[in-house]
């Protein structure tokens, strides 16, 4: 859209609107890498899109996290802690 | 490719911060929906909860990353429907997708996804069922259940009250429209749930439905956490069946031979917690009686679990 | 070469959506509209409408397929009637404002209660301030010409709203009349393909389109959609200078003045009563009596400016409605009038009529006694603020 065009005559949205979600958290999962089985339940569940896999470890992203414990509550191996988030 | 990989791999199509209650698998419903139909998609979500948590975006900027509109309550389905005409029209194809909750589906969108269902319109609609009004508090619906606790089926001191009615049998009178493809899915269940959007997307002619059962944690009393446990017990009593049919060829997808007691389900939702045991005898009854029906429907598969 | 050929308002409509070549067609079949669906359909089966149509089961989804198809990009056609366009009110409205330049012609019908299929734009004009385009015309040609020159005033880039084009049901949709159809090849001269630059659902060029909005925007998009509106009067013009200079006719634009020049009175209609009152003016002329007819074509954008020149030259005029504006005691095109009168620089006596409701026939009888009335009330300087109901005498009926 050239810039004359950005003079809007609709309601029109362009470019991504982000809520600061992970504000909302009073506590935050934390994955045990030790006993992890690298199953992956974590990323399928997260609401939030949250879980990421890299070198096939699963690695939470909490920018965006409010911390609902989904993914606590769904994994095999109990190996997500959910601890309460400090004051911010 | 397998559900982890793909949601591994697949770039999330929604906004990373809509908001949606915290532990919503309605939101998860939505960005594996995305996930699997990618960037060549329309997007139309009516008025409801993804609309109101900022999924068609705020004051100029969007909550998506493909084309995302709010239709009306009820034309959801002709929206679509044009927007597939206008396409056709050009040349051009898209996934065309409502994404939309049960109030703008089962109540007030009813007549114009009928009318698209019986004209063969090619569209992808994907109901997201938590049984009532929740983006406004939780008024009823016609796909609550029977005994539910709702702001406009309110409960007395002394526990009476509650909505008089069963909820209608939605993806069943989607499946009796004759339409290419019918399944219902599950946010606890997603490699199934990935394969029938998939399916979805291979229509050529007509309606693909899918409904989704997604309990409310706010509106019906559920933890957080237990957002998915209590989703994946609707399916495990039996409450709400995964099938799918073509035309008028039903399959069950995930047979339920053995279903846990009804109480497994209804006890974790406080929006029953007034009912006494014949009230949720009842809605194990009905479970079991539309259970039976839909493996009536089977007859001859291998699926009759 | 144009040609030459007899058909009814319906037909005219139909054939002009066919000439316009709009993408997208979606409508519901509703008296006296319905015949415009069949042709539509037929020429499709002869292979002679390229547009992609809908068959809807409503009036309701018919507009939000146009909305949906709109929004896509496509060039948008419907018609509709009466309770068919109170159905779509919720769909109609938003198409105005998202600035969707859809072209409806509606076959103007009386709204029930009492129950009625018969003419009358209370229809069209109990939505007046839903933002679209209104044009009302008088006789079949203008329908075709008319339902043509939408197109490019609703998708021209100072416009982009969509607008309807208003006739009266039966009197005009099932009257038959010499029309001159323009040749394919003039029309698309005149009409180039529709390109929706302000919004396009597109996943090439992927928005949101109506975000929530806080009210802050709100007006900011009113206050522009308001400015649309005005601009309209200027494209109207302009359009249809454009098309007289192809086809060799004007319909005069937002108003067209009849045998203004020197009158000293004026009677005001809209839609097909015009011609009646154009008989009812050479009769009066013939015996002295200087008096002049305004018909407005245009009644959304309103030509305030126009009506306010046309009217405050005369000693007083009266107003011809074929509806009523419940609470005023008089019909809604002089409650129009009335209010562009408000910055001439005198007010003139003025007469309210109300007149064939529900199909009724408004005779010359009735619009020249409609029209002594006037006359003698300004004469005695005076405004009658009720409507005086045109009655035809019924036999046995006391009214």
């Amino acid at each position: 859209m050239n810039e004359a065009e950005k003079e809007y005559i609709s309601p029109v949205g362009e470019g991504l609107y982000s809520a600061n979600t992970g504000d909302w958290r009073t506590q935050k999962p934390e994955i045990d890498q030790e006993t992890c089985s690298r199953c992956g339940t974590c990323l399928i569940y997260c609401p939030t899109s949250s879980v990421r896999r890299a070198d096939g470890r699963f690695i939470i992203n909490l920018s965006f996290c409010k911390g609902c414990g989904v993914c606590a509550a769904e994994c095999p191996n109990g190996c997500i802690a959910m601890t309460r988030e400090a004051k911010r | 490719m397998n559900a982890l990989d793909l949601l591994a791999e697949r770039e999330d199509m929604i906004s990373p911060g809509i908001s949606a209650c915290v532990g919503c698998n309605v939101e998860l419903t939505l960005r594996i929906v995305m996930k699997v139909l990618g960037p060549n998609t329309v997007l139309a979500i009516p008025p409801g909860c993804m609309g109101g948590v900022g999924v068609v975006g705020w004051n100029k900027r969007s909550g998506a990353k493909v084309p995302v509109f709010f239709p009306l309550l009820d034309n959801t389905a002709s929206m679509l429907a044009g927007i597939r005409l206008a396409y056709d029209a050009k040349g051009k194809d898209a996934n065309i997708v409502a994404f939309a909750g049960d109030g703008a589906t089962v109540d007030a969108g009813f007549q114009a996804l009928s009318g698209v269902a019986e004209r063969g319109d090619r569209i992808i609609y994907i109901c997201y069922d938590n049984e009532g009004y929740m983006n406004t508090g939780y008024q009823r619906s016609s796909s609550t259940s029977k005994g539910s606790w709702t702001s406009t089926t309110p409960v007395s001191k002394d526990g009476h009250g509650g909505k008089r009615q069963n909820g209608k049998d939605f993806p069943m009178i989607m499946a009796m429209h004759d339409i290419p493809y019918v399944a219902t899915a599950s946010p606890a269940y997603v490699p199934d749930l990935i394969r029938k959007v998939e399916e979805a997307m291979k229509v050529r002619d007509g309606l693909a439905y899918i409904h989704v059962y997604n309990p409310c944690l706010t509106g019906w009393g559920i933890r957080a956490e237990e957002s998915i446990s209590v989703a994946r017990l609707a399916v495990k009593t039996r409450y709400f069946p995964l099938y799918e049919a073509r035309r008028r060829e039903f399959r069950i997808t995930v047979p339920v031979p053995k279903p846990l007691p009804i109480e497994n389900f209804t006890s974790r939702i406080k929006k029953f917690s007034h009912l006494g045991p014949e009230a949720i005898a009842d809605l194990g009854k009905l479970a079991e009686d539309r259970y039976a029906f839909l493996q009536s429907l089977c007859r001859g598969k291998d699926n009759n679990a | 070469m144009s040609e030459i050929a007899v058909m009814n308002g319906n037909f005219a409509a139909a054939t002009a959506a066919r000439l316009a070549r709009p993408e997208v067609i979606a409508a519901y079949p509703i008296t006296p509209q319905t015949p415009v669906v069949e042709y539509l359909t037929q020429f499709a089966a002869e292979g002679n409408l390229g547009s992609k149509m809908s068959e809807v089961e409503s009036e309701h989804s018919a507009m939000s397929i146009l909305s949906g198809a709109s929004m896509a990009g496509a060039r948008c056609y419907t018609a509709t009637s009466s309770q068919g366009l109170a159905l779509m009110y919720e769909p109609y409205f938003r198409a105005s404002t998202l600035r969707l330049p859809i072209v409806m012609n509606i076959v103007n019908r009386e709204m029930i209660s009492p129950q009625s299929v018969w003419g009358g734009p209370q229809d069209s004009l109990t939505l007046r301030d839903a933002g679209w385009l209104q044009i009302y015309v008088e006789d079949n040609q203008e329908i075709l010409d008319t339902t043509i020159q939408a197109f490019r005033i609703a998708e021209d880039q100072r416009v982009l709203l969509p607008i309807n084009v208003c006739y009266d049901g039966f009197y005009l949709s099932h009257m038959t009349e010499r029309v001159e159809v323009p040749t394919q090849a003039q029309v698309d001269g005149f009409l180039p393909p529709y390109i929706a630059k302000h919004q396009i659902l597109d996943p090439a060029r992927p928005m949101a389109i109506d975000p929530l909005t806080s009210g802050y925007l709100v007006m900011e998009y009113r206050k522009k959609h308001m400015a649309a509106q005005a601009a309209a009067l200027g494209v109207l013009a302009e359009v249809d200078r454009e098309y007289e200079s192809l086809t060799g006719r004007s319909w005069g634009g937002a108003i067209a003045s009849y045998r203004m020049e020197d009158a000293e009175y004026a009677v005001v209609t809209m839609g097909s009563v015009t011609g009646a009152c154009r008989e009812m003016i050479d009769e009066k002329r013939s015996r002295g009596i200087r008096v002049g007819l305004v018909k407005i074509r245009c009644l959304r954008p309103f030509p305030r400016e126009a009506v306010m020149r046309a009217l405050s030259t005369v000693k007083g005029f009266g107003v011809i409605d074929r509806n009523v504006s419940f609470g005023w005691n008089h019909g809604i095109v002089y409650q129009e009038v009335k209010a562009a009168l408000y910055g001439a620089d005198r007010i003139v006596p003025s007469v309210p009529f109300i007149g064939g409701l529900g199909g009724e026939d408004i005779t010359m009888d009735l619009v020249s006694t409609a029209c002594d009335t006037m006359i003698e009330a300004v004469d005695a300087g005076k405004t009658i603020h009720e409507a005086v109901w045109l009655w035809s005498p019924r036999k046995g009926v006391k009214l």
